[in-house]
């Protein structure tokens, strides 16, 4: 059946009245039942018929005795005896057709000139190869028209994918330029920026000292400030008074009870310890005191935690970080200068009211003597115009990333399919409403909500025979008790492009019918010979 | 939260854990019944026979037992019954209630044989029917089975028999509380008056009501029996160990475990102890929870091995059983054998054979949970098709309902069945779609709307209509042991009703233990009532049978009482066999799953249900490669050979592998084909004999003792000897040749001879199935490939003739018209064909016609004498005709060429 749906580019009228030509004169030839035009001389009556293998000879009243003798089956071309026999059926009117054996007198019509069935006296097969022959012909017209339209139009897609792919191939050569001459300035206001910046760092070291011991000077006078309150509490903690703090002691204080389970453990006394099993008045002070003040504050209400406890929000802060070992780095000039880096604006205003928190500040600069204040915004300069210029070449790199993503991209072996690339196709089934993006996604929406499911991936062409005609989506949403959801694309010949349908043959693995013009490219000549042996 | 959703989770939260955890289903010690009989003391025994209160009749003889503790009597009777059995029943003389007693798996009433009364005293009575002796002891009670003169069973030997009379719930100290949990009253076991199971209460209401009774069968080596386990052929000992006895109660269990003696979908409680020399069976007609302790006197303690040694007496071998059950009465059947053939053959006559099935139902089926829409359907015959692998029936599993409702179509993925099926049937084929008995809780769907209002339903403690959960969601269930209900349903059948079947839908059954995901073990509660007032417990394992009665009268009725149904289920019972092929439920894609698919199967042919199979390919997971191959080549080997899958496992019809694997998938297919006329002809004698259609080693060879644990190995009827390849990279396997060394067996491939002297092993390869025609039997084959079976009935047959060392041999072809009950109207032919001295003739066995193009286009003697010439047909219609023959193959075997003679026409072919 398959063959009579192969296309062929001939004017279909001639074709007919070859095919009916041919049919006249096979049927002259007289020749054993299920035999082949083109096999009829290897059946002579006046001989001794021997197997094609060559493996027996038996007389000529041996063939089509539905008897087999021969191994290879070829003595019982007109009867199912053979469990590996051909049988021929002319099917004037239509395509001839090659019937496997065990097709023939089962009582089902599978040669549409009813020849494959000669035994079942009940068993009336209808001769319709006209009406068939004639639907097949006009389908096949149909398709050679198709074919013909549509591969007019994959010549333009074509065309235009090449032409797509020309301009992304010397935007990418234009970029790859720019992006030499950026390097080249990015290199240049690097060295200015260091320039500036030693300049600068020898200027702020006399200040940096001085911070330093504002800062010191700071925390003792904190310290000392404190130290009643933390006699205090210590002499309120030790319940015993024997000079040391203990977990025990501890244990007995609602405040420590970290998790709020009711209860505190010994680790989470041992937490306010300095992990310690008691301490003495000093070490308290010095190790301890930082751990049970902010919960004293919380206690007392004067204190309200970021959420989360401090270490939990430094590792967000560096997962969410795009370049992590830039902020690293740069950290110190970045919290001196937080209006440089455009590109982590967002990240800036998340961190500032720690930066409340924090005493070194930027707005401290008015105190420096005006020779210094000029160093610092001369830096300050350089490194703003370095960090434009560094933006410039990222920006670059990953427009040429795309690109060259985009110039790695399948489209085809004439790029018929590169139009397809950035448009969508759509396909509403009773329940959902699907989505091919090619050579990007595909995408499932129940109709009822907005709620997405990702069928998968662009991946590659895995078509057997033809590369081109299956497309494949993987990695996509992974099923509840299955696999990862994964589409296969079935891509054929059509006038528009268009998802036929939609199904899901296996759990999770998906099936699109997909129409082209792209997909219409004209047969080579290869499957027309094999059209014409078979007349 | 809402609490529809709650729900819901709480159901998700059930479901995960039913996938993973064996504690969702009791152990003995979980069930107050099964510890309570457990604990049953011997010393302790109060049972007596009143011999003064005996009456005697031509069949029967009527004793009075007392439970003297208790004060209570009891009817005892023994009837004789045709074939070498005995009936034993037990029952209250006035209960409290009535007792439920089985009806649904005889097969009809069992026939009766004299009873000769031989002696009577004091102490005991003998009485005797045709070769057989029973002695009835009174004190203590013991009942003696003599097999000619050889003691052959001993019930109550060793004490175990306990029959809880029912009473009323003594008042407890405080009142009303029903808390059976507490204050057991002396030696009461808590649970005797309600009992709870993880969050399930069981209500109880009629207090205890257990039955129990022991076996001792002398000189047994080994016991089978008991469908339906997960587990090897030959009964293990259940005593020692740790081990819980072999439970019988129908459950949904989720991924079933191997090597267990959990219940899971079938209870058959038949048994037989096997010795050397005999074979008896037992058979006990109840519905109930049952649980069997097994003690076979091989796996006993090293003391008494020791013991033995030392006293240099050899150890006498026995097999105890002791049946737990927890209500009904004792009805009870001995089949004396006296071999294990006469032994099956008189259980399958009283519970009925199988009918011979549709010749269809024996070929290929390829099922999947689930074929998606029409389109499905017909691409996957298509590809068949394309690659030449036969197929006769697709299935369709649960989702071409509407929304689970079950005889409706879903109206957008199958809006024209009738269509579908019209193209199925064009090329020969058949559909199957499953029907379930619960029944969707949804308003306007007119099943449960009429149920409803016709009160069809099961009803829970309080009366009102049962809700359980299962695929649909909120369900309820038919309750099929009213006779009104069954007509109903069986009603739903007719095509005019379900709309869209045609008479080429067959049907499936499906989660009929019943299924119940939020019920006390995956099933309904035990206090849920039924027709006649019956608790749920007293029915429970008949629940699947009555629904497959339901469904099987439905088919009968459809065709105007002309077709035979095909209806498989999971659930079944003794008996189940007269309406159902069972499939071995919801396996998993792995080796072990393969190789317990062969004596799962074959116990369950032991238990009168021959029509059995596995998934082929595994339910769940998926199988690779090497497995899917040799689970098609081990299927093609099971009576009911279907491929089927979970729906989350990826396609796996044979036409998605490389050609190699489609190759060896498609020789095994077409080796289930060119067999079928040798099952179709077993499937027939296994109904006018009860003969099992595939048979343990054991079977034929009673007295081979190294046959009596092989269960890897199978018999097709007594012709065919299969050793699948369930190993996973075998280069070789063990075969095991019984028989002696004048039995032959033939490789069905090379014909090479083996002689039937013990274990050789066999190379095999991924093509290799060792697989053998036992010399002396003539097996009838198709061995031209059509697309469906249904397309063979014209096809010629090629005999293989393979020859025992006597240089004969013999065998039957059964043929009628495939589908209907015309045979019972005499219209087949069954033919008996005998090789002797250089001649094969056939001859029409019974007095009996049917009208068959069929005819004979091969003969092919295997182990032929030598030099032979040609051979000479004669028959009626052909007169005399010289045939052309040819050896072959290092001469082991001599074709005969086309005899061309009509099956129906007798012949003979003389070699010369």
């Amino acid at each position: 059946m398959r063959r009579q749906l192969l296309t062929i580019n001939l004017n279909h009228y001639i074709f007919i009245i070859l095919i009916v030509i041919c049919q006249i004169l096979t049927s002259e030839v007289p020749r054993p039942r299920g035999v082949s035009l083109s096999r009829a001389s290897l059946y002579n009556p006046e001989k001794d018929f021997m197997c094609f293998d060559g493996s027996l000879t038996i007389p000529f009243s041996q063939i089509n005795d539905d008897y087999c003798d021969c191994l290879d089956g070829s003595d019982e071309p007109g009867t199912s005896a053979c469990p590996n026999g051909i049988f021929y059926c002319t099917n004037a009117g239509h395509t001839p057709l090659n019937l496997d054996s065990s097709r023939v007198n089962d009582g089902v019509c599978d040669c549409c000139d009813g020849s494959d069935e000669y035994l079942n006296m009940h068993l009336k097969c209808t001769n319709n190869c006209f009406e068939l022959g004639q639907t097949a012909r006009e389908e096949r017209q149909r398709q050679a028209e198709l074919l013909k339209i549509g591969s007019q139009i994959r010549l333009e897609f074509s065309q235009k994918g090449i032409q797509l792919k020309q301009e992304k191939k010397e935007k990418l050569n234009d970029l790859q330029k720019q992006q030499t001459e950026a390097e080249y300035l990015l290199n240049e206001k690097e060295g200015f920026k260091k320039e500036a910046e030693e300049l600068e760092g020898k200027f702020l070291e006399h200040y940096k000292k001085i911070e330093e011991e504002e800062r010191k000077k700071k925390e003792e006078e904190e310290l000392e400030r404190s130290r009643p309150e933390m006699i205090e509490t210590f002499n309120k903690y030790d319940s015993n008074q024997d000079g040391f703090v203990d977990i025990s002691e501890l244990q007995s204080r609602a405040t420590f009870d970290r998790d709020r389970n009711g209860e505190v453990s010994e680790d989470e006394a041992k937490f306010f310890l300095n992990e310690e099993t008691s301490v003495d008045l000093e070490t308290f002070i010095k190790s301890c005191w930082v751990r049970i003040k902010p919960f004293l504050m919380i206690e007392a209400g004067t204190f309200k935690p970021p959420a989360g406890d401090n270490g939990e929000a430094d590792q967000e802060q560096t997962a969410d970080a795009t370049e992590p070992e830039h902020e690293e780095v740069e950290d110190l000039n970045e919290k001196e200068h937080p209006d440089i880096d455009g590109e982590d604006e967002e990240e800036e205003e998340e961190e500032e009211p720690q930066e409340e928190v924090k005493p070194v500040s930027a707005n401290s600069s008015p105190k420096y003597d005006e020779e210094t204040q000029k160093v610092v915004d001369a830096a300050n300069d350089a490194r703003k115009e370095y960090y434009s210029a560094k933006d410039t070449v990222n920006n670059i790199k990953s427009e040429i990333k795309d690109i060259e993503r985009y110039l790695e991209i399948d489209f085809g072996s004439d790029d018929e399919y590169a139009i397809l690339e950035g448009s969508s196709f759509e396909y509403t089934d009773h329940e959902y409403i699907y989505k091919l993006y090619p050579f990007n996604k595909i995408i499932q929406q129940p109709k009822s909500s907005s709620l997405e499911t990702h069928l998968g991936t662009w991946s590659d062409w895995i078509g057997t025979q033809d590369k081109y005609s299956i497309m494949h989506y993987t990695n996509g949403h992974s099923c509840w008790n299955g696999p990862q959801r994964s589409t296969k694309v079935y891509v054929t010949c059509g006038s528009e492009n268009k998802v036929t349908s939609v199904s899901e043959p296996s759990k999770c693995e998906y099936q699109f019918d997909f129409t082209t013009p792209a997909a219409c490219k004209e047969q080579t000549n290869d499957s027309e010979n094999d059209v014409h042996d078979e007349l | 939260m809402d609490t529809s959703i709650r729900l819901l989770l709480v159901l998700c939260l059930l479901h995960a854990a039913r996938a993973v955890d064996q504690s969702n289903f009791k152990t003995c010690d979980q069930s107050s019944f099964c510890r309570r009989l457990r604990a049953t003391k011997p010393e302790e025994r109060s049972y007596e026979l009143n011999l003064s209160n005996l009456q005697i009749s031509d069949n029967a003889v009527e004793i009075e037992l007392l439970n003297k503790i208790d004060d209570v009597s009891l009817k005892f009777v023994l009837t004789a019954l045709a074939d070498n059995t005995f009936r034993v029943f037990v029952d209250e003389i006035k209960p409290l209630y009535p007792r439920y007693q089985v009806e649904g798996s005889l097969n009809g009433e069992p026939q009766v044989a004299r009873l000769e009364l031989l002696d009577r005293n004091n102490e005991e009575i003998v009485v005797k029917s045709g070769e057989n002796k029973v002695i009835i002891k009174a004190a203590p009670f013991k009942i003696e089975f003599y097999s000619g003169a050889k003691l052959s069973a001993v019930l109550n030997g060793r004490g175990l028999f306990t029959f809880e009379h029912l009473r009323n719930k003594k008042p407890s100290g405080d009142g009303e509380t029903d808390l059976g949990d507490q204050a057991p009253q002396e030696s009461e076991d808590p649970g005797m008056w309600s009992e709870n199971f993880k969050s399930h209460h069981d209500r109880k209401p009629r207090g205890p009501e257990a039955i129990g009774f022991d076996f001792t069968f002398p000189e047994a080596h080994r016991a089978y029996g008991l469908p339906e386990h997960a587990d090897r052929m030959a009964l293990r000992t259940t005593t020692s160990g740790g081990s819980n006895p072999y439970r019988l109660y129908n459950l949904d269990v989720f991924e079933y475990e191997l090597d267990v003696t959990m219940a899971i979908y079938g209870a058959v409680p038949v048994l037989y102890a096997h010795s050397p020399s005999h074979t008896v069976g037992v058979f006990w007609n109840n519905a109930a929870e049952m649980w069997v302790d097994i003690t076979n006197s091989k796996d006993g303690n090293v003391v008494s091995s020791l013991v033995s040694l030392v006293s240099g007496q050899k150890q006498e071998m026995h097999v105890d059983a002791h049946f737990m059950s927890e209500s009904g009465v004792v009805d009870l059947f001995v089949f004396l054998g006296p071999t294990m053939q006469k032994a099956v053959q008189q259980y399958t006559k009283l519970t009925g054979s199988a009918p011979i099935p549709q010749y269809f139902s024996l070929a290929y089926h390829q099922s999947r949970w689930n074929y998606n829409d029409e389109d499905d359907v017909r691409t996957v015959v298509e590809k068949f098709d394309e690659h030449n692998f036969p197929l006769d029936v697709m299935w369709l599993d649960i989702e071409y309902t509407d929304g689970k409702k079950y005889f409706t179509w879903d109206p957008i993925k199958f809006k024209h069945p009738e269509t579908m099926q019209l193209n199925l049937t064009a090329t020969g084929r058949k559909l199957v779609v499953i029907i379930d008995p619960h029944i969707k809780r949804e308003g306007g769907y007119f099943l449960h709307e009429e149920s409803l209002s016709n009160d069809y339903y099961v009803k829970n403690k309080d009366k009102n209509v049962y809700e359980g959960w299962c695929w649909p969601g909120s369900s309820s269930y038919l309750d099929f042991f009213d006779p009104k209900v069954r007509e109903y349903y069986s009603g739903l059948y007719a095509l005019d009703k379900f709309v869209g079947t045609t008479k080429d839908v067959y049907i499936w059954n499906d989660m009929n233990e019943p299924s119940v995901f939020n019920g006390p073990e995956v099933t309904m509660p035990k206090d849920c009532l039924h027709y006649g007032d019956w608790e749920h417990r007293h029915v429970h394992n008949v629940y699947g049978l009555y629904h497959t009665v339901g469904t099987f009268e439905g088919l009968l009725k459809r065709s105007g009482n002309k077709l035979r149904p095909f209806v498989l289920t999971r659930a079944h019972f003794a008996g189940s066999q007269r309406y159902t092929a069972v499939w071995t439920g919801d396996n998993a894609a792995e080796w072990s799953h393969l190789a317990y698919s062969i004596p799962m199967c074959l116990s369950e042919a032991l238990g009168g249900i021959s029509f059995c199979g596995a998934d082929v390919g595994g339910f769940f997971k998926n199988p690779d490669e090497e497995l899917l191959q040799r689970w098609y080549q081990t299927g093609a080997w099971l009576p009911f050979y279907r491929a089927h899958a979970h729906i989350d496992t990826k396609r796996r019809e044979p036409y998605l592998y490389n050609s190699d694997v489609q190759n060896r998938i498609r020789n095994a297919l077409r080796q289930r084909y060119a067999h079928l006329p040798v099952w179709y002809t077993l499937f027939h004698e296994h109904e006018e004999t009860g003969e099992p259609v595939i048979r343990p080693l054991v079977y034929h060879y009673p007295s081979d003792l190294n046959v009596f644990d092989i269960d890897n190995q199978l018999l097709v009827g007594s012709s065919i000897m299969v050793r699948p390849v369930t190993e996973s990279r075998a280069s070789s396997v063990s075969v095991y040749f019984p028989g002696g060394p004048n039995e032959i067996w033939y490789d069905v491939e090379d014909f090479k001879p083996f002689r039937g002297t013990g274990s050789i092993n066999i190379p095999v390869s991924m093509d290799k199935v060792p697989v053998y025609y036992r010399g002396g039997s003539i097996i009838p084959r198709k061995d031209r490939p059509r697309r469906a079976s249904t397309l063979t009935h014209d096809d010629p047959f090629t005999l293989y003739v393979a020859l025992d060392d006597n240089k004969s041999a013999k065998g039957t072809l059964y043929i009628d018209d495939n589908e209907s009950y015309d045979y019972k109207n005499n219209l087949y032919i069954y033919i008996k064909f005998t090789y002797k001295d250089g001649v094969l003739s056939s001859s029409l066995i019974d007095d009996a016609r049917f009208s068959t193009s069929a005819w004979i286009e091969r003969v092919v003697i295997i182990n032929p004498p030598s030099g032979i010439k040609h051979a000479t047909l004669k028959s009626k219609k052909l007169g005399t005709t010289k045939l052309q023959t040819t050896y072959d193959g290092e001469n082991r075997s001599l074709t005969i060429r086309k005899p061309g003679v009509s099956v129906m026409d007798p012949f003979t072919i003389t070699l010369q």
